[in-house]
């Protein structure tokens, strides 16, 4: 019979760690603060009451992003973001350093745009775009657990993590020749 | 040696830049993209470019910890959990 403290105390001990990056995940899926933070304790509450399937030893952070994917695509994604999904191969491979290496080539201006314009820039993207990236540059995963996690092949994780930069990069400088951080390539 | 990185040419270095800057390429590739750009100054300049946007988003998006009151509230979602394991 399972001791609920032991459940408790290796529970806390090894997946509780990984919470802040189960919020900025869930952040980023949901779009608000206050569905991201139902997310996340809904997330939590069946991974605890799955803990015995978890098998010590392995990948414990990309077995709580499963579980938070899987809980907000059945449960949120219908409800919130019901916009349409963009087919990421379409979109051309784009970089600004051809409008700023006259001006910025070290893309120095990046540092004057504050975090909560990043993050609404990342919020703004597509779905598939958004998740590739955070996973990758929120979370720092390697593009396999990216692929295990999301379920796709690395070679579309991959693109998916290049064309999302690409088009994050892009709304980042036009917000930035838009505040006047740097200026339009005339 | 078969395993010496072979030369790339502009475009092969900028469709691989973002598995070197990530560190997911092969010792052999990496290496191929390192010299390439150690030897073409356009490349070198835009990698440096986009080292510094990653870098930059990375840093800014990480910053976000979960709130006290949602940490507080997930250690007594589990203890309440386990008090009411009984009842279904």
């Amino acid at each position: 019979m399972p001791n609920p403290d032991e459940k408790r105390r290796s529970f806390e001990a090894e997946a509780l760690p990984y919470l802040d990056a189960v919020f900025r995940v869930a952040l980023s899926l949901a779009g608000e603060e206050a569905q991201a933070e139902d997310l996340v304790q809904e997330t939590m509450l069946r991974a605890y009451r799955s803990w015995h399937q978890y098998r010590p030893g392995t990948n414990v952070r990309a077995w709580l992003l499963t579980i938070l994917r899987n809980t907000f695509i059945n449960q949120y994604r219908k409800a919130k973001r019901a916009g349409p999904t963009v087919d990421v191969d379409a979109i051309a491979p784009y970089t600004v350093f051809g409008d700023v290496q006259d001006v910025d080539p070290e893309g120095t201006f990046f540092d004057r745009i504050v975090d909560d314009e990043v993050l609404r820039a990342i919020d703004a993207l597509p779905d598939e775009f958004r998740e590739a990236l955070v996973l990758s540059d929120l979370e720092g995963l390697p593009y396999s657990e990216i692929a295990e996690i999301t379920q796709v092949p690395m070679g579309t994780v991959k693109s998916r993590i290049f064309r999302a930069r690409q088009a994050l990069q892009r709304r980042l400088y036009d917000y930035a020749v838009e505040m006047g951080y740097i200026p339009r390539r005339s | 040696m078969t395993d010496e990185p072979h030369d790339i040419d502009c475009q092969e270095a900028l469709d691989r830049l973002y598995e070197y800057i990530d560190g997911e390429l092969t010792p052999q590739r990496s290496e191929a993209v390192r010299r390439h750009l150690a030897a073409c100054a356009h490349c070198l300049h835009l990698a440096g470019f986009e080292t510094a946007y990653v870098r930059f988003v990375e840093a800014r998006a990480r910053a976000r910890e979960v709130p006290d009151a949602l940490r507080r509230r997930v250690l007594e979602l589990i203890l309440f959990e386990d008090g009411g394991t009984d009842t279904p």
